[in-house]
Parts: structure tokens; C-alpha cells; sequence
């Protein structure tokens, strides 16, 4: 749980004044971010923490080529039209540089609008269409989209378990959903693995105890959860309820990391197998500092979404500084092709796609009593850099 | 075991966590005539009452005991001082205000144990699953049922076979009778809100260790709610059973038949019975 002080601290960064104290108000000129997250619904504990990052790294830059930087939170409430229209809004009041987009059907629609108003978008969302089919000159992304996940995850889970020839599959039925298990089937079938079944389902649903019982019928070797955020959480929880650890492998592909540790609790996590984009404990010299910097402004470990928003809103302030203008079109260039220390080590912007490369964690939830730390929820088991080559991609940038 | 016997037996371990969800809202909907959207955040806070009290170290039992009286006490205070006052007024300010009565619980939740969920885990004696050949069931379901079973029967006891039922039922009616009759139909009105929220503070005390805690489980909540007494009709006690169990079978039938659409079903589901009987399925004509 976290204690009400350190909440109520972290809640502060919020308020007004906060972030450039006070004299953006008098700054026309200022350089204005949108973080367009959901603040509200189902996955608005993502989005608080994103906001909290972008927040935090835009006080620590202060100022960037002698202009404040201000910044307004979007709640997308998770829909893509919300979150169109809200950040045609803030485009209005000025605002073309924006981080956020949790959930990948509004990233995919937030892109397009940012391409169409002269923007900047970097996103977290893992649809593999949008830095493919989908992509465009205004849409960058740090997270490793659909297929690396499934291959940093799925592949390294078959050679550890080379027995495992049943795999069941539960998927949230949109563009992220789709994408994990397009890639999980081609996986299944370059490996001859038996695919026993899937359960697909909505957006809105929290009670999971229906498709568990589908995937117990099916007898499978590994379940594969392919849902995100609170409901990953919610499944994988009445997994376990059900017995499933006992007879089966737990995969889930892509957990939303620390902050669904610590809403889980370590007796839920134990022996299950989480993808992961970020892990407090990389051991990166950058990650190492980030971690140190949080630690000591806000007394906590970062999470993925706070770390995502961090680092997706630090490499367009790089740009701004390396472009030395706010030009858009300027800073698009800075950024393409661009190698830097990132999170996961090296990171490099792809400029063919505007994918940023980098390493896919496949993490084990560990037993309480071998905790070092009330975040030590978890060991890293393997890593790697998949990707689609740039001609598989299917992005043809305009 | 047939699939489908297992998704039955599963939904009805569904429905009747949903029956006790939307029981209170019916109650208080009948007899008040008081269409609460605050209901939800009642079953939130009764969760979070149960996760708090846990944390605190207050066994299991004590806390699905504790964290629902708080929530009718709390429920008895906004009815007593506030709700009361309120009641003449036209339907939009009662939503109004219960709508931002869910709001306001909603941050506090959030600004007291954060945004993100948490976990409770059922206490050992219901850890584990029951297996009967080929039907695997999680003991703390079956508890989830045993209890709503017995809460169902002590409501429909309280509403049928004793005095308050009685003047609860007749104030259903006609409230200017039962004050005629020299009863006190505001104290009657407070128990009976209370009694709402209690039941709803129980069903989240009971659906924590279960789906976890989080500060947005009140707005799911409310919307299922609000299903099950559309399909029961409004104010029926047992057209919130029927409802309930309805939806929970429908909701994990669906799960086999057509895995995507078991959610959307629901919604459908509602929308067959509001054609064929407008009132729900228990409901009385206006």
C-alpha cells in the first residue's frame, strides 16, 4: 500500500506552481507538454503515474533554450475519440509536444492527430501498427511493440520448458490484443505448438472466472495472459483462485510492471513468468541514476508507467535542446536515428520507423521470504532486442 | 463435467455476489423512490473498509463483519443529515448529489491508499479449490455463495415475515399512511438506506479478496447494479435475485459460447427483457 504521506507528496507535483513555480503563468512563450493518459476507468493508475513522470522530469529541466516548460494532463478516459478530441484542444492552446497514450487504440488515433497538426507524439502503447502500417512522421515510440514481446517472452519460456506443447491464450479484443496473439500463433507454429484455445474478451470486463474455466477444460501446459493493466491483474488473480499455478504455467506477456507487483502481492506472483519493458532493477548506468534520482526526490521505486512517461518526454526535451528549436519538424529530425543511454542501456530511435530499440525483460515473481526488499518482487530471467527489420514493418513513413 | 454445467455453476457463484451488489439499491428504490448513485461507492469503501481493517490486523472474519457496518453507519449519517433534505427536490438534484457523493468517496479512497489496487488474500481455511471429478471451484466462491444465500434468506425474512418489513412494505405504498398510523417514516427511512448500503458494503467486503481492491471497482460496480435491478425490476427483492443470477449465468455462459461478447451480453441481455417486460421481470407497473 502506499502510505498516504508519500501519496499526498507525490499528489503535490500536481497542483498548480508546482512545476515552474509560478512564473509560467506570466511565460506566453513557454514550451507546452500534453500528457494525454487515462486519469479515470480502468487503467487510471497508469496514467497517474505517467503523469507524475512527465511532471518530474520537466521540473528537473526546468528550462530548455531559456523558455519555461508547462504541461497539462489529458485524461483520454482510455477512449480514442476523448482523446482526440481533448488533444485537438490543447493543440489549440498551443501545446505540440506530447507523451502519454497508454492504452494502443488511442495511441494509434492520438498519432494520427499529431501528424495532421504539426505535432509531436511518443508514445508507450504496444500495437505493433503503430510504428508499422499505421505509422507517421509526427509518432514515436519507446516501448517494443507486440512481436518483441511475445518473442523476449514466449521463446525463452520454450526453451525453458521444452515440454510445454498445450499453450492457452486469454486476449483483450482490440489492436493490442490481436497484435500479442498474431504473434504468440506464429511462435505456436514455428515451434509446433499445440494453440488449445483462446478466450477473447471486451475492454470493460473485470470478472475473468468464465474464460478460466474454458482454459481449465482445455488442460494446457502454460496459460498465456495477453490482457494489460487491471485486468491482467484481475485474471491472473482468479487464476491462481482457481488453482492454476498448481497445474500449469503462468506467462503473462506484458505486465504493467512494479505497480502490478505491489497491487498483487507477492504470494500471487510467485512463480509466475511477466514480460516486462522496465524493471526497477536493470542494471543500467542510466536506469541506476534514474532510480537513485527518484528515490531520493520522491521516496519511492519508479514504475514502468512513471519511468515510461519519464523517459518518453526526456528524449523530446534532448531533441528540443539538440534541434536548439521548437519547431517540430526540427526536433522530428533530432530525434530520428538518435543513440542515447537510456533505461534498458543503449537505445536507439530507428528513424525508418520512429521505434526506439531496445531490451524486452522476461521477469519471475519470486516467494516472499526470498524478497531483499518490499520491491524485490521479481527476478530478471532474460532479455533481448526483437524487432521486425525495418522492410517487414510495413510502415511506409510520409 | 460438461463445459457448460461449469459455467453454469460458475455463473451462479457470479449472480448472487451481483444479487447482493444490487439488492440495497432495489430496497432503498422502493421504498423511497430514490434512485441512489452513490450505491457503488458504498460497495467500494466496503471493500477498502475490509482491506484497511486487514491491514490492520483484524482477522477475516471480523473485517466482512466490521467493514459492512461502517458503510450502514456511514450511510445512516448522509441519509440523516443530508439525503433527507433532498427529497422533495426534483430527480436531477438527487443525482446530482449522489453522483458527486461516488465522487468525492472515489478520491478520498484514491488520496488515502492511492491509485493503484490491492490485493487481500481469503483467510487459509478457504484457500485452494474443491474438486468433484472433473469440476474444480474455488473455496472462497463457494463461501461467497454460502454467505449471499443465507444474506438473501435474512432479507427476505426482515421484508416478509416481521413488523419493519411490514411498515416497509406499506411505506413502499403510501408513506403518508404510515405516518397517519403515528410511525416514525423518517427513522424507517434511514434504516432502510442504511440496510441498502450495508448489503452493498458487504458485497464489496466479500468481492475483495476475489477481483482485488481498486478505486474504480464503485463505477463497474454501479453499472452491474443498475443491470441487475432493470432486469428484476425496481424495488423487487426477488426480482434483484432473479437479476443477479441472470446476468452471472448469462456472463459465463457466454464466456464459452462467444468469449468476446459475454460482457456485451449482459447489456443485451437487459435489453431482451426490458422489450418483453418493461417493469423487469418482477417489476410493477407505475
Amino acid at each position: 500500500m502506499i502510505k498516504r504521506r508519500d501519496f499526498l507528496k507525490l499528489s503535490a507535483l500536481a497542483t498548480p506552481g508546482a512545476l515552474t513555480f509560478g512564473n509560467v503563468f506570466a511565460q506566453s512563450d513557454a514550451i507546452k507538454f500534453g500528457c494525454p493518459v487515462p486519469m479515470s476507468g480502468a487503467f487510471a493508475a497508469n496514467g497517474k503515474y505517467a503523469d507524475m513522470g512527465m511532471k518530474l522530469v520537466l521540473q528537473k529541466y526546468g528550462k530548455v533554450l531559456g523558455k519555461n516548460l508547462t504541461y497539462t494532463t489529458i485524461d483520454t478516459e482510455g477512449k480514442p475519440a476523448t482523446a482526440v478530441r481533448k488533444l485537438q484542444e490543447a493543440v489549440d492552446q498551443g501545446t505540440h509536444f506530447f507523451a502519454g497514450g497508454i492504452l494502443s487504440s488511442e495511441s494509434l488515433a492520438m498519432g494520427k492527430e499529431a501528424e495532421k497538426t504539426k505535432s509531436i507524439f511518443i508514445t508507450t502503447a504496444g500495437a505493433d501498427e503503430i510504428t508499422g502500417s499505421e505509422c507517421n512522421a509526427a509518432t514515436f515510440r519507446w516501448s517494443v511493440p507486440t512481436f518483441g514481446a511475445i518473442a523476449q517472452t514466449v521463446r525463452p519460456l520454450l526453451e525453458k520448458l521444452p515440454k510445454a506443447k498445450r499453450w492457452y491464450t486469454i486476449t483483450p479484443q482490440y489492436v493490442f490484443g490481436d497484435g500479442l496473439l498474431n504473434a504468440a500463433k506464429d511462435v505456436f507454429k514455428e515451434k509446433g505448438i499445440e494453440h488449445v484455445g483462446n478466450s477473447y474478451h471486451s475492454l470493460a470486463e473485470k470478472e475473468f472466472s468464465g474464460y478460466l474455466t474454458n482454459a481449465m477444460a482445455a488442460k494446457p501446459d502454460v496459460l498465456l495472459l495477453l490482457n494489460f493493466g487491471s485486468q491482467a491483474s484481475d485474471a491472473l488473480r482468479q487464476a491462481v483462485s482457481f488453482g492454476m499455478k498448481n497445474n500449469m504455467t503462468i506467462l503473462m506477456a506484458w505486465a504493467s510492471g512494479l505497480e502490478q507487483f505491489e497491487a498483487l502481492g507477492p504470494d500471487i506472483c510467485d512463480g509466475v513468468y511477466f514480460g516486462a519493458q522496465y524493471w526497477h532493477a536493470i542494471d543500467s548506468p542510466f536506469n541506476k541514476e534514474f532510480v537513485s534520482f527518484v528515490n531520493s526526490s520522491l521516496k519511492i521505486d519508479p514504475n514502468y508507467s512513471f519511468a515510461g512517461s519519464y523517459i518518453c518526454t526526456k528524449i523530446v526535451l534532448d531533441a528540443i535542446i539538440k534541434a536548439n528549436s521548437t519547431d517540430p519538424k526540427a526536433v522530428i529530425a533530432a530525434m530520428e536515428g538518435v543513440k542515447y543511454e537510456g533505461l534498458t542501456g543503449v537505445e536507439e530511435i530507428r528513424k525508418g520507423d520512429h521505434q526506439v530499440i531496445k531490451n524486452y525483460y522476461l521477469l519471475k515473481g519470486k516467494a516472499k521470504s526470498k524478497m531483499r526488499n518490499k520491491n524485490d518482487f521479481a527476478d530478471i530471467v532474460s532479455f533481448g532486442k526483437s524487432f521486425l527489420p525495418l522492410d517487414k514493418t510495413m510502415c511506409k513513413m510520409t | 463435467m460438461n463445459i457448460y454445467i461449469l459455467q453454469i455453476a460458475n455463473g451462479i457463484g457470479i449472480g448472487m455476489l451481483y444479487f447482493l451488489l444490487a439488492v440495497g439499491l432495489s430496497i432503498v428504490f422502493g421504498l423511497l423512490r430514490f434512485v441512489n448513485f452513490s450505491h457503488g461507492a458504498f460497495y467500494l469503501i466496503g471493500a477498502y473498509f475490509s482491506f484497511q481493517l486487514g491491514e490492520m490486523g483484524l482477522n477475516f472474519w471480523w473485517s466482512l463483519l466490521v467493514a459492512p457496518l461502517i458503510v450502514g453507519v456511514f450511510a445512516w449519517l448522509v441519509e440523516k443529515f443530508v439525503l433527507r433534505h433532498i427529497y422533495a427536490l426534483p430527480h436531477h438534484f438527487h443525482i446530482l448529489f449522489t453522483v458527486g457523493l461516488a465522487l468525492v468517496l472515489q478520491e478520498a479512497v484514491i488520496s488515502y491508499w492511492g491509485p493503484l489496487g490491492n490485493n487481500i488474500s481469503p483467510p487459509d481455511i478457504l484457500q485452494g479449490v474443491v474438486m468433484l471429478g472433473s469440476f474444480i471451484f474455488p473455496k472462497y466462491r463457494l463461501f461467497v455463495i454460502a454467505v449471499t444465500a443465507v444474506m438473501a434468506l435474512v432479507l427476505w425474512w426482515v421484508l416478509e415475515g416481521t413488523r419493519l418489513g411490514a411498515i416497509v412494505r406499506a411505506g413502499s405504498e403510501s408513506t403518508e399512511m404510515v405516518s397517519l398510523l403515528g410511525l416514525n417514516i423518517d427513522r424507517i427511512f434511514s434504516l432502510v438506506f442504511a440496510l441498502g448500503a450495508l448489503t452493498a458494503g458487504l458485497a464489496g467486503a466479500l468481492a475483495a479478496p476475489i477481483r482485488g481492491v481498486d478505486p474504480f471497482m464503485g463505477v463497474e460496480a454501479l453499472g452491474i447494479a443498475f443491470v441487475v435491478v432493470v432486469i428484476g425490476g425496481l424495488g423487487s427483492f426477488f426480482g434483484a435475485l432473479a437479476g443477479g443470477l441472470l446476468v452471472g449465468i448469462v456472463q459465463s455462459l457466454m464466456s464459452t459460447i462467444w468469449s468476446e461478447g459475454a460482457h456485451l451480453m449482459i447489456y443485451v441481455a437487459m435489453a431482451a427483457v426490458m422489450l418483453l417486460r418493461p417493469n423487469g421481470l418482477f417489476g410493477r407497473s407505475s
